[in-house]
């Protein structure tokens, strides 16, 4: 298996409802292509969240005093099925959900996530940021030192993924100090903007983070305005 | 680039006898590597009666039965494929699932993954110790790491579909006979 196609959606400026809406669209397809036929069933969803939330995935949210606050400060809440903790998503920050088929590509799910790991580390280093560093569960995720750069979180039903990673470009971060993100003590959370000084916009990462997608998934990148086709 | 290898050590694989000397003898391909194989036992059975209950499907997930009750788990293979468990989710005492249906899930290495009802029946018990302990998914999964029990009111047919798991998997091949 490889160079297989990868179907990818990018979707702009979307409030986070509307991309996974769009990524259950993709879900759906990636569940009925599994045919003998080489159709493009896996894709990527990329998209900026165009409102601030805050997300939290199965192990539970804020309790409802807190959840209160966080709305009073004018963002929504969404609990979603997928691993890891509380996390906040806005404007600035590149939100990527590849909807891949793992028995396809017989990678098993600690596998997957170590390769969305090494997906934004060479990313990195093709940016400019050659010291950001994974690190073991339960840190896991990409860090500049002890601030956390890219969040990771997915959900796996049948084999096929779906949510995955938030890297802050120009995240406003003060946002995540209503938070403790992913519930990791004594943390922080870091841009691409903060780390190398200048304005970077999700637009100006796009493509260089595409290539380390199109290498470290060995897959063609095919275009597309809609899961469906 | 071999052949040049080969001249180099050909003295020493020719025969003894001068006037074959520089006789370059070819050595044999070398034969297939096998395809790697785990050691079939990895841990001692406990009971081998319960062993031979024990049936698996594709998705990784074990059912054993007794006496109209089947005990629900997922395999070594899985928690290992998983990583540290840090969350399970089970359902309520008395949820009837159909086969297929999600019964819960398991959470790990910021990975969420579904759980699937081997077959249908009524949800009469859960692990209570997986909501503080996740770990035991991993620690003993045929054991303390088991995760629901659920009766069959209908009759049932495991033998086709769900078979002692053997050069199977879909992530590589490999004999999975374990206690």
């Amino acid at each position: 298996m490889s160079r297989g196609p990868v179907r990818v959606l990018r979707l702009g400026l979307r409030p986070y409802a509307e991309a996974l809406r769009a990524q259950e669209r993709c879900v759906e397809a990636a569940r009925a292509a599994r045919l003998p036929v080489p159709v493009p069933g896996e894709s990527v969803v990329l998209s900026e969240p165009a409102e601030p939330v805050y997300a939290w995935g199965l192990r539970g949210g804020p309790e409802a005093e807190a959840a209160a606050r966080l709305r009073r400060r004018g963002a929504g809440l969404a609990a979603v099925r997928r691993g890891g903790r509380i996390t906040f998503h806005g404007p600035g920050q590149l939100l990527v959900f590849p909807v891949l088929d793992l028995r396809r590509r017989r990678l098993p799910l600690r596998g997957y996530v170590e390769a969305l790991e090494t997906l934004v580390l060479r990313f990195c280093r093709r940016f400019g940021l050659p010291a950001a560093r994974a690190l073991p569960p339960p840190f896991t995720g990409v860090w500049m030192g002890d601030s956390k750069l890219c969040a990771i979180g997915v959900h796996c039903g049948n084999h096929i993924t779906s949510h995955g990673l938030a890297l802050n470009c120009c995240t406003d971060l003060t946002w995540f100090d209503h938070i403790v993100p992913c519930g990791l003590e004594g943390k922080g959370v870091t841009s691409l903007s903060r780390e190398l000084g200048r304005h970077i916009t999700v637009d100006h990462v796009l493509e260089p983070f595409l290539d380390s997608f199109q290498e470290v998934f060995d897959c063609t990148l095919v275009f597309s305005e809609d899961p469906g086709d | 680039m071999a052949w040049r290898a080969l001249r180099r050590v050909g003295p020493v694989l020719a025969p003894r006898c001068p006037r074959f000397s520089l006789l370059l003898l070819p050595l044999p391909p070398p034969a297939p590597p096998l395809p790697p194989r785990v050691p079939a036992a990895r841990r001692l059975a406990t009971s081998s009666l319960v062993l031979s209950a024990r049936k698996f499907t594709d998705k990784h997930e074990w059912i054993s039965v007794e006496n109209g009750i089947g005990t629900v788990g997922i395999s070594n293979f899985a928690q290992e494929a998983l990583g540290d468990v840090v969350y399970c989710s089970l359902p309520e005492i008395g949820t009837k699932l159909s086969k297929d249906d999600e019964f819960g899930a398991l959470e790990s290495v910021k990975a969420a993954s579904e759980l699937y009802s081997p077959l249908s029946g009524e949800v009469t018990d859960i692990n209570a110790a997986l909501a503080d302990n996740p770990g035991l998914v991993n620690k003993s999964c045929y054991q303390d790491g088991k995760m629901s029990f659920l009766s069959f009111n209908n009759e049932y047919h495991m033998a086709s579909r769900y078979h002692k798991w053997l050069c199977n998997s879909y992530f590589f091949q490999f004999n999975d006979v374990e206690a």
